[in-house]
């Protein structure tokens, strides 16, 4: 682990609150680009990760009992997930859910789902895990990811394929799945 | 009456294209029952979420990380100074079961 993010963490393990609270500024200049970067995944919204992240970190000042024993950054990431993010994410649209027809299960696990096996892959590695995926799929399935990656709608995908949104939505949609399936399977490999 | 109910590969792209877009609540306020019964019993469309919360990961997480980190210090500073305050003005257990406790005193009498 890096030394900044150690002693970071040291100093969360005070008793005293206000030396707790001192002891945050350097704890989130180390984590902020990784947990920020981590709950984009779920929300796909820079205000809304701010606003979780901001109630993260004031519960990890309140209860930092979990953090006492991080030893790597992919614990301290899959700590935090599940004892502080998980929690402030599940709550982020249930009261705008209230008289919608989503089950608050359903979205529960939308927006704050269990660990899966590759929620917990570094960025950098899935990056690599996927380039080595999408490189076995055929040029048209690989077309429509990257397109889909570069911001276009479906119906743009479906001009530039030459094809009608319908078909390009369900191109997408098993396309993900053969990808799921891969990276699963490079995963294990790893 | 039509069937308008969306099949569940395109219920996961438009939930994949909000995600990507930063607009889950559309998403969800778009659903109707039907649909919202249907995603809740595809396995399909659960597998499929993972990856597209990864898709979208690789390809869009780095515009969330902010230039300026002070500026954010400082709301994690204010949150962590505003609960500090609270709970320095009010022991929450104590002050609970003092009513509690007056609540019952007054009942029994």
């Amino acid at each position: 682990m890096d030394k900044r993010l150690r002693n970071a963490l040291k100093g969360l393990s005070a008793a005293d609150a206000e030396r707790r609270r001192r002891a945050m500024e350097p704890f989130v200049r180390a984590t902020f680009g990784m947990f920020i970067k981590y709950l984009y995944r779920y929300l796909g919204n820079e205000v809304e990760c701010e606003d979780v992240l901001e109630d993260v970190y004031a519960d990890i000042w309140e209860k930092p009992e979990r953090l006492c024993n991080i030893t790597s950054e992919k614990q301290l990431l899959k700590t935090v997930y599940l004892y502080y993010m998980r929690n402030r994410l599940r709550e982020v649209y249930r009261r705008r859910n209230r008289n919608l027809y989503l089950s608050q299960n359903s979205l529960k696990d939308l927006i704050a789902p269990e660990i899966g096996a590759l929620e917990m892959v570094s960025s950098s590695e899935l990056q690599d895990i996927l380039t080595q995926a999408m490189g076995k799929l055929k040029a048209r399935e690989r077309r429509a990811i990257e397109l889909w990656m570069e911001g276009a709608s479906s119906r743009a995908i479906a001009n530039e394929l030459k094809t009608t949104v319908g078909a390009i939505k369900m191109l997408e949609f098993r396309t993900i799945l053969k990808l799921r399936k891969m990276l699963c399977y490079y995963n294990r490999e790893e | 009456m039509s069937d308008t109910n969306r099949e569940i590969h395109e219920l996961l792209v438009d939930y994949a294209d909000a995600l990507r877009d930063g607009c889950i609540p559309a998403f969800l306020k778009s659903l109707t029952r039907e649909e919202a019964e249907r995603i809740a019993s595809s396995w399909e469309f659960w597998d499929a979420t993972e990856i597209s919360r990864i898709l979208n990961g690789v390809g869009f997480a780095d515009k969330a990380v902010a230039p300026n980190v002070s500026l954010f210090i400082s709301r994690v500073d204010a949150e962590i100074a505003s609960r500090l305050k609270k709970s320095k003005a009010s022991p929450p257990g104590k002050r609970r079961t003092r009513t509690r406790s007056a609540a019952k005193r007054e009942n029994r009498t």
